[in-house]
């Protein structure tokens, strides 16, 4: 039957708002009486916080008050995965990475803030400093949190490795490296907060991906229960998976309670590229098999994503890269390691493509070598290793409908006037 | 000298959290103040469109005019659980749950009209937001007309539903199961660009797309999505890096850390495959990352078609190029090519 609405370009439902200005985003929401809060940052990628003196930072006009860990002794800490991100670096603890927060402070207006935290006065020993995945992964790299610096590693064992590379008559061999990314969103980390004394809930108008999800990290963060949390989603400028880690929130949550009043956190661009979420950068490693006649029988890959200071989603993200090695093709013969390393760079969660991204550099361009070294057309290439219904992933899921690979090879190279011979 | 390269990349990407993590999204549809029918859900519309989709699936089953569907945005205590807006998975997940609510809601105003018109369910037809006894289109009434009588009932004329599909957890030691993502999104693309030799920078100058996505709900967006998530992926292919040295960002701000701006925006030649064959709504698949992630490989593909080098770290900056070029002339001239 034929439809109204659905395979129809019905306008976006927040089109005209948006281009009208009638968008209300996190920093455009205002209320009388409000507070602005900004946060001290680590001073040192990895080291000792010693002594952190907020006494010049309160005398000035217009500090209502700095919140540091001594404060919030009961908070506990929070992260997507792994609970190990803290909200605030405590004397005696450690600072992990540029981002930490160390101090909220309070005041009448952005720029006393802003004033504030350059006088906040911080003592710390320095540690060694481990940016390279590589040093974090050696035997005598210090630790950067309580157990080793490989957070998690995973695995991946398809059909006969050692088989596969004798089927093969070609063997490319490579190393691949992607860099760290930030999704820049127009709209960078920013909320709003108020604590309503009478039902004890505390309301936050900040964007995220997740609303029960980041509800519930910082009801358990704050030992509330997920009631007390109210989150309401304004209008987001774009997350691209930067928005499903906890930003402005808990410290929002934390200067609302403690004032009794509205108060708002906007993070600037800088603060937003060094604090929160990147991509992760990958090292693959990727051995790649195939024969005379131009037929994949073996992909071996060897994964290493530099996490940053935190786990956020990296667990996941990595080995979902790892777990898509082959790319759309068939693969018998599948090896693969992954580990998810900490290190004190910006800590790295998702991003559109949670990992699969990075891989697709490493199998398209093997694609493309291997095209070369046997004289076929890259197009022929693909298309006679593509799956089928039938065809199985390289964690042995079969395809059992909607593999429509070989129509996405075959349209593409029909628009481009792809012609035999041509690269 | 400017050098025309062409690079093709295919791609897969299996879509909803998957392995075994507890995938599932809540919605709810009832009917509201005079011409309105509320959705709840949590998604969060990010730009990608979700709202928009929402409301062209339950126009759809409900029979009304989309504008006649009002979403009540994301809020902790009025909505429930519709997981996040990540892993692809809206569209699919609480595309499937927000059909179900809206079957469910005009299952019950059929339920409830057949009471009042005093019929069979067969003998009824639904148009435009009215419900009516087929024999005698004139005697109608209209879904809000209805709701009031079910209220005298003592009843609500709403629905609620869920979507929450299983997969498989993955086998510790080697990454094997027998459903591990609910299903995969392909996509292939062939770029058309140009390398200047002189100073090395790339010119990304036409991206041809096909993309498996099922069906297109919103084909407009689809093609939004396709040309947002491009150009984020020329970014990474040839600009983008946040330098950190010793744990110091060396560029946090846009003046250091470059992204396209319109004026790398290539020209965009786009086909959606469409074999409506999947499990999501009206047999629709996610976009939302499959969009981006062919763009970086068909780009480095193309620069080794145009210039002969291939580089193996992103991004593909002009001092790459320029470095690897001077080095293939020192390895041609010395005859080491070829051997």
């Amino acid at each position: 039957m034929l439809k109204s609405y659905v395979g129809k370009n019905v306008c976006k439902v927040d089109a005209q708002d948006k281009v009208t200005g009638q968008a209300l985003y996190p920093d455009d929401i205002y209320f009388e009486d409000m507070l602005y809060l900004k946060i001290k940052r680590a001073t040192h990628p990895h080291a000792y916080l010693r002594r952190i003196d907020t006494g010049k930072a309160e005398k000035l006009t217009g500090v209502v008050k700095i919140i540091t860990a001594a404060d919030i002794p009961q908070v506990k800490n929070f992260g997507l995965i792994i609970k190990d991100q803290p909200v605030l670096v405590g004397v005696g603890q450690k600072m992990r990475y540029m981002g930490d927060a160390l101090a909220i402070v309070i005041a009448e207006s952005k720029e006393v803030a802003s004033q504030a935290v350059k006088l906040i006065e911080v003592e710390v020993e320095e540690l060694e400093v481990i940016s390279d995945p590589l040093r974090a992964m050696e035997k005598d790299a210090p630790l950067i949190h309580q157990d080793s610096n490989v957070l998690a590693t995973h695995y991946l064992k398809k059909g006969d490795i050692k088989k596969g590379f004798t089927q093969a008559d070609i063997i490319a061999e490579n190393e691949y490296r992607t860099s760290t990314l930030d999704h820049v969103p127009l709209q960078v980390e920013a909320g709003v907060g108020i604590y309503d004394k009478k039902s004890g809930v505390i309301k936050l108008w900040v964007a995220t991906q997740w609303l029960h999800d980041t509800q519930a990290d910082i009801a358990q963060s704050l030992g509330l229960s997920k009631e007390k949390i109210r989150i309401i989603q304004p209008v987001i400028g774009g997350a691209f998976g930067k928005k499903e880690d906890i930003s402005v929130h808990l410290h929002l949550a934390l200067a609302a309670m403690e004032t009794k009043r509205p108060v708002k956190l906007t993070y600037s661009r800088e603060e937003s590229m060094i604090a929160q979420s990147k991509r992760h950068p990958f090292i693959i490693r990727m051995k790649t098999g195939v024969t005379n006649k131009g037929y994949l029988t073996a992909c071996q890959v060897e994964v290493i994503g530099d996490t940053g200071a935190y786990a956020s989603s990296g667990p996941a993200v990595v080995h979902k890269g790892m777990y898509h090695c082959t790319g759309p093709y068939n693969v018998d013969n599948v090896s693969g390691v992954a580990y998810t390393v900490y290190t004190n760079n910006t800590y790295c969660g998702a991003m559109r493509g949670f990992g699969t991204t990075q891989m697709a550099f490493a199998y398209e361009s093997q694609m493309d070598i291997l095209a070369h070294q046997l004289g076929i057309n890259p197009v022929q290439f693909r298309l006679q290793n593509a799956y089928d219904i039938g065809s199985s992933t390289p964690n042995s899921q079969r395809l059992t409908h909607s593999v429509g690979v070989k129509e996405t090879i075959k349209g593409a190279a029909v628009m481009a006037a792809w012609k035999e011979g041509s690269p | 000298m400017k050098k025309r390269g062409r690079g093709i990349a295919t791609i897969m990407f299996g879509f909803g959290y998957g392995e075994g993590f507890p995938d599932h999204s809540i919605a709810s549809a009832e009917i509201e103040e005079e011409g309105k029918i509320l959705i709840r859900t949590a998604a969060a519309d990010v730009g990608q469109g979700i709202l928009t989709t929402i409301s062209q699936i339950s126009a759809e089953v409900l029979k009304v005019k989309p504008e006649a569907i009002q979403i009540i945005p994301g809020d902790t205590h009025l909505t429930k659980n519709s997981g996040s807006s990540s892993a692809t998975r809206q569209t699919f997940f609480t595309g499937n749950a927000v059909k179900e609510a809206s079957e469910g809601l005009l299952s019950n105003i059929y339920h409830y009209a057949s009471i009042e018109f005093r019929s069979n369910h067969v003998e009824l037809g639904i148009k435009g937001g009215y419900i009516f006894r087929k024999d005698n289109p004139n005697n109608q009434l209209s879904y809000w007309e209805l709701a009031e009588r079910v209220k005298a009932r003592g009843d609500n004329l709403k629905a609620e539903s869920s979507f929450f599909p299983h997969t498989d957890k993955p086998d510790p030691e080697t990454g094997q199961g027998e459903k591990l993502y609910v299903a995969y999104t392909f996509v292939t693309q062939i770029i058309d660009l140009e390398v200047n030799t002189d100073t090395g920078i790339v010119e990304v100058l036409k991206v041809y797309t096909a993309a498996d996505i099922g069906k297109a709900i919103n084909p407009k967006n689809v093609e939004g999505q396709i040309e947002g998530g491009t150009v984020q992926g020329i970014g990474m292919a040839l600009m983008e890096e946040q330098i950190i040295k010793e744990g110091i960002t060396l560029n946090p701000d846009l003046t250091g850390y470059l992204i396209p701006t319109s004026m790398d925006t290539p020209h965009f030649i786009t086909r959606l495959i469409e074999n409506e064959d999947s499990e999501g709504p009206y047999g629709a698949k996610g976009i939302g990352e499959p969009a981006t992630i062919a763009t970086a490989p068909a780009i480095a593909n193309a620069i080794y078609d145009a210039i002969g080098v291939r580089i193996y770290d992103l991004p593909i900056t002009p001092e790459k190029i320029l470095k690897a070029l001077k080095e293939k002339v020192k390895f041609t001239s010395e005859g080491w090519l070829g051997l």
